[in-house]
């Protein structure tokens, strides 16, 4: 029961969320909108039994990603003016003929993997009762450790590449 | 694993009862229906003590000041002026709600309202004793440092809304400077994790002994210096003097609350007090035994073996009470400390904070982390005292 | 247990829902007691006195920003790392703890370089990078 309520909370919120953020016309109101559509995502997550990867959603993008979005909507000076200091439209507007194409096409690529993803889910019938819960953490951490190193070790370096690159980009040009 | 209240409470023959006559009256199983209520009552007992010890926060603050200062402090209202936060909080209903010109009206409601969510979701693994834990999630240590990130957010939309120069300075200092020590708490708290196989509190708190020695703070060097990180890290986190820049009133009137008035300023200044608690409370849960009461009196086992006429579920209630109260008797003690730093250290520097964050407190508790690692590795997780217990035996020329 | 395996989940949203109804519901009481008369001086944000020039919605300086994207790194390396850390001990316990410490101290040390690239460079200075770099420029114009 709480199950089912759980799920439909948090798929509201997550559909909720996602379509005020695009509807959203004020730049900080559809982040807090975005904030809330991760929250959802994290409850989904924790309505199938991935607690840790629910927690890391909490933990990285409400946390970490969307103070870096408010942050950088205060880079280019909140949203009170609509266009910057190069003229351009902050938030320009969505009814050109290239946009429509655009999302058609995306729509069309995403319906392909939805009905993909969607296919084994009626040819078996559908799980009714989840498994007992058992902490993913330990999973996640012995196969980490084991199975998938490498990947664990490749992201560490990825990690490095993407800390060298945000001081590089951050840094004042140099000869002004 | 996941231990709830519930789950303690469900030991008792009334719950069972409950169940099936309420099964029985709906016509479905109604352990969830009944489960649900427990969690809304014992969530409402937790909320309603939560808010008392907030607003006590605010005159313990202020006593103690007054005390450290040689001044009487609120003697007024109530025993001692002990009902001073009531009085407040009626004043501050009263309060007419003024909203800027210029402000951003939803976000304005937002701000305080994810303050107070971020910290109360908090209260739900806070282990204030073996049973009485809202629910002992298995990702709880994680679980907490992602919903505490909340109030961040909603300190800089404080910020941000009320469009004035100095809520907007205070908001991008408070939010930067949250997740900036987020890092050395994450890493202090990572090494913890190390220690003991397990992100639950239950957990964590049952590896340590209710002695001093058996903590995890004095449990090797590299934990010793840890909870010092955890601390600094957790008093910049709740933007506590002598970090308390977001809020800076010789530099920045109020910080990020300044056009906050009313309830809504009451709810910033609320949560403050509730999430330095539940600050304090982590500390103590994860570095200084927790719930743990000496002599195995917290599991009742002392209380059944020297009066063994004693109910075993009465001796467990009375050792739950003992780690209850041991509990807070740690965090309390350690918000005295938050206080008493607050009104002895100056403030810091804006640049003097980060180079501590980044180039001190970062720096260390990465090595504490190494530095744990290793001593899981070398001495499989012994106790400095253990160690120096054997070695003392094995020069006294003992049987090993 | 295996079908009310959620129930754990059910205090953190009676407590948010406790959060919300409390803010909400203080204001709404509120409003029903407190004064409303505000004026064209009182709703003007407060400046010391002065009348506010322009909005406080302006151009923030990047350093900011620059902390926020170190913290997400950091934030990533947290998450990665603690499903290592809860496993440790176990792998200590039957033997295989030498191992698995390699490849967390790698892991760190990786992590470490970045931080040394940063302190070197003086990235993770808040005013003196700045500095820095301008000295640097006038020492090789001379």
């Amino acid at each position: 029961m709480f199950l089912k309520i759980m799920f439909v909370l948090s798929a509201l919120l997550t559909l909720g969320g996602a379509f005020l953020t695009a509807s959203s016309k004020n730049l900080m109101h559809a982040c807090v909108y975005l904030l809330a559509c991760l929250f959802g995502v994290a409850g989904l997550y924790a309505t199938l039994g991935a607690d840790f990867l629910a927690a890391a959603q909490l933990v990285v993008y409400a946390g970490g990603v969307v103070i870096l979005m408010l942050f950088a909507i205060m880079l280019t000076g909140g949203v009170q003016e609509f266009v910057n200091k190069f003229g351009l439209d902050k938030t320009p507007s969505m009814g050109s003929g290239k946009t429509y194409t655009i999302a058609g096409l995306s729509m069309i690529v995403t319906a392909f993997i939805v009905m993909k993803i969607l296919a084994p889910v009626f040819k078996t019938p559908a799980q009714t009762d989840l498994p007992a819960f058992t902490s993913t953490v330990e999973k996640l951490g012995v196969l980490l450790v084991t199975d998938h190193v490498l990947a664990f070790e490749i992201s560490s370096i990825l990690l490095l590449g993407a800390l060298v690159g945000a001081a590089v980009i951050s840094r004042p040009r140099r000869g002004k | 694993m996941n231990s709830t209240v519930v789950s303690y409470l469900s030991q008792a023959p009334g719950y069972a009862l409950a169940v099936n006559k309420l099964t029985e009256l709906f016509g479905f199983d109604a352990t969830g229906f009944v489960n649900f209520l427990l969690f809304f009552l014992v969530a409402f007992i937790v909320v309603n003590v939560m808010s008392a010890i907030g607003g006590l926060g605010t005159y313990a603050e202020r006593k103690i000041s007054a005390d450290l200062q040689m001044r009487q402090g609120p003697n007024r209202v109530g025993p001692y002026g002990l009902l001073q936060f009531l009085a407040d909080g009626v004043k501050m209903i009263g309060k007419e709600d003024v909203l800027p010109a210029q402000a951003d009206r939803f976000l304005f409601l937002v701000a305080p309202l994810m303050c107070m969510v971020g910290v109360f979701a908090s209260l739900a693994v806070l282990p204030f004793s073996n049973g009485f834990t809202l629910t002992n999630l298995n990702i709880g240590v994680f679980y907490l440092l992602g919903v505490s990130s909340l109030v961040g957010v909603g300190i800089f939309l404080g910020g941000y809304a009320s469009n004035s120069k100095w809520s907007m300075l205070g908001g991008m200092r408070g939010a930067s400077q949250i997740i900036s020590y987020e890092v050395p708490v994450t890493l202090s708290i990572l090494a913890i994790v190390l220690m003991t196989g397990s992100l639950s509190f239950d957990v964590i708190t049952e590896a340590q002994g209710g002695l001093p020695h058996e903590w995890f703070v004095l449990h090797n060097p590299f934990t010793f210096i840890g909870f010092f990180v955890l601390f600094i890290g957790a008093l910049a986190e709740t933007n506590r003097a002598p970090f308390d820049l977001p809020e800076a009133e010789s530099e920045l009137v109020s910080g990020y609350h300044t056009e906050f008035t009313g309830m809504r300023f009451a709810f910033f200044a609320l949560a403050e007090y509730v999430e330095v608690f539940v600050v304090c409370g982590v500390c103590a849960a994860l570095f200084l035994g927790g719930y743990k009461v000496p002599f195995d009196l917290g599991t009742g086992e002392l209380i059944m073996k020297t009066f063994p006429a004693v109910h075993p579920m009465l001796a467990k209630q009375i050792g739950n009470i003992l780690q209850l109260k041991v509990f807070v008797l740690k965090t309390l003690l350690l918000y005295y400390v938050v206080i008493w730093i607050r009104w002895t250290l100056p403030r810091m520097r804006v640049d003097s904070l980060m180079v501590l964050c980044w180039k001190y407190l970062t720096p260390i508790a990465l090595f504490n982390l190494v530095g744990c690692a290793v001593w899981l590795w070398a001495f499989e997780g012994k106790s400095v005292w253990t160690l120096i217990f054997k070695s003392g035996v094995a020069a006294a020329g003992g049987h090993h | 247990m295996s079908s009310h395996n959620l129930d754990v989940y059910m205090p953190v949203l009676i407590l948010m829902a406790f959060a919300a109804i409390m803010v909400l519901g203080a204001l709404l009481v509120g409003k029903l007691i407190r004064p409303h008369n505000p004026t064209e001086l009182k709703v003007t944000p407060y400046e010391c006195g002065e009348e506010p020039i322009g909005s406080a919605w302006s151009n923030f300086n990047v350093r900011f920003y620059v902390v926020a994207l170190i913290f997400i790194i950091f934030d990533v390396e947290g998450a990665l790392m603690f499903p290592v850390a809860t496993v440790f001990k176990r792998f200590v316990e039957i033997g295989q703890g030498g191992a698995i410490l390699g490849s967390f101290l790698l892991f760190i040390s990786v992590l470490v370089l970045g931080v040394v690239y940063c302190w070197k460079k003086g990235d993770l200075d808040w005013v003196k990078s700045y500095q820095v770099s301008t000295d640097y420029n006038e020492k090789k114009d001379k």
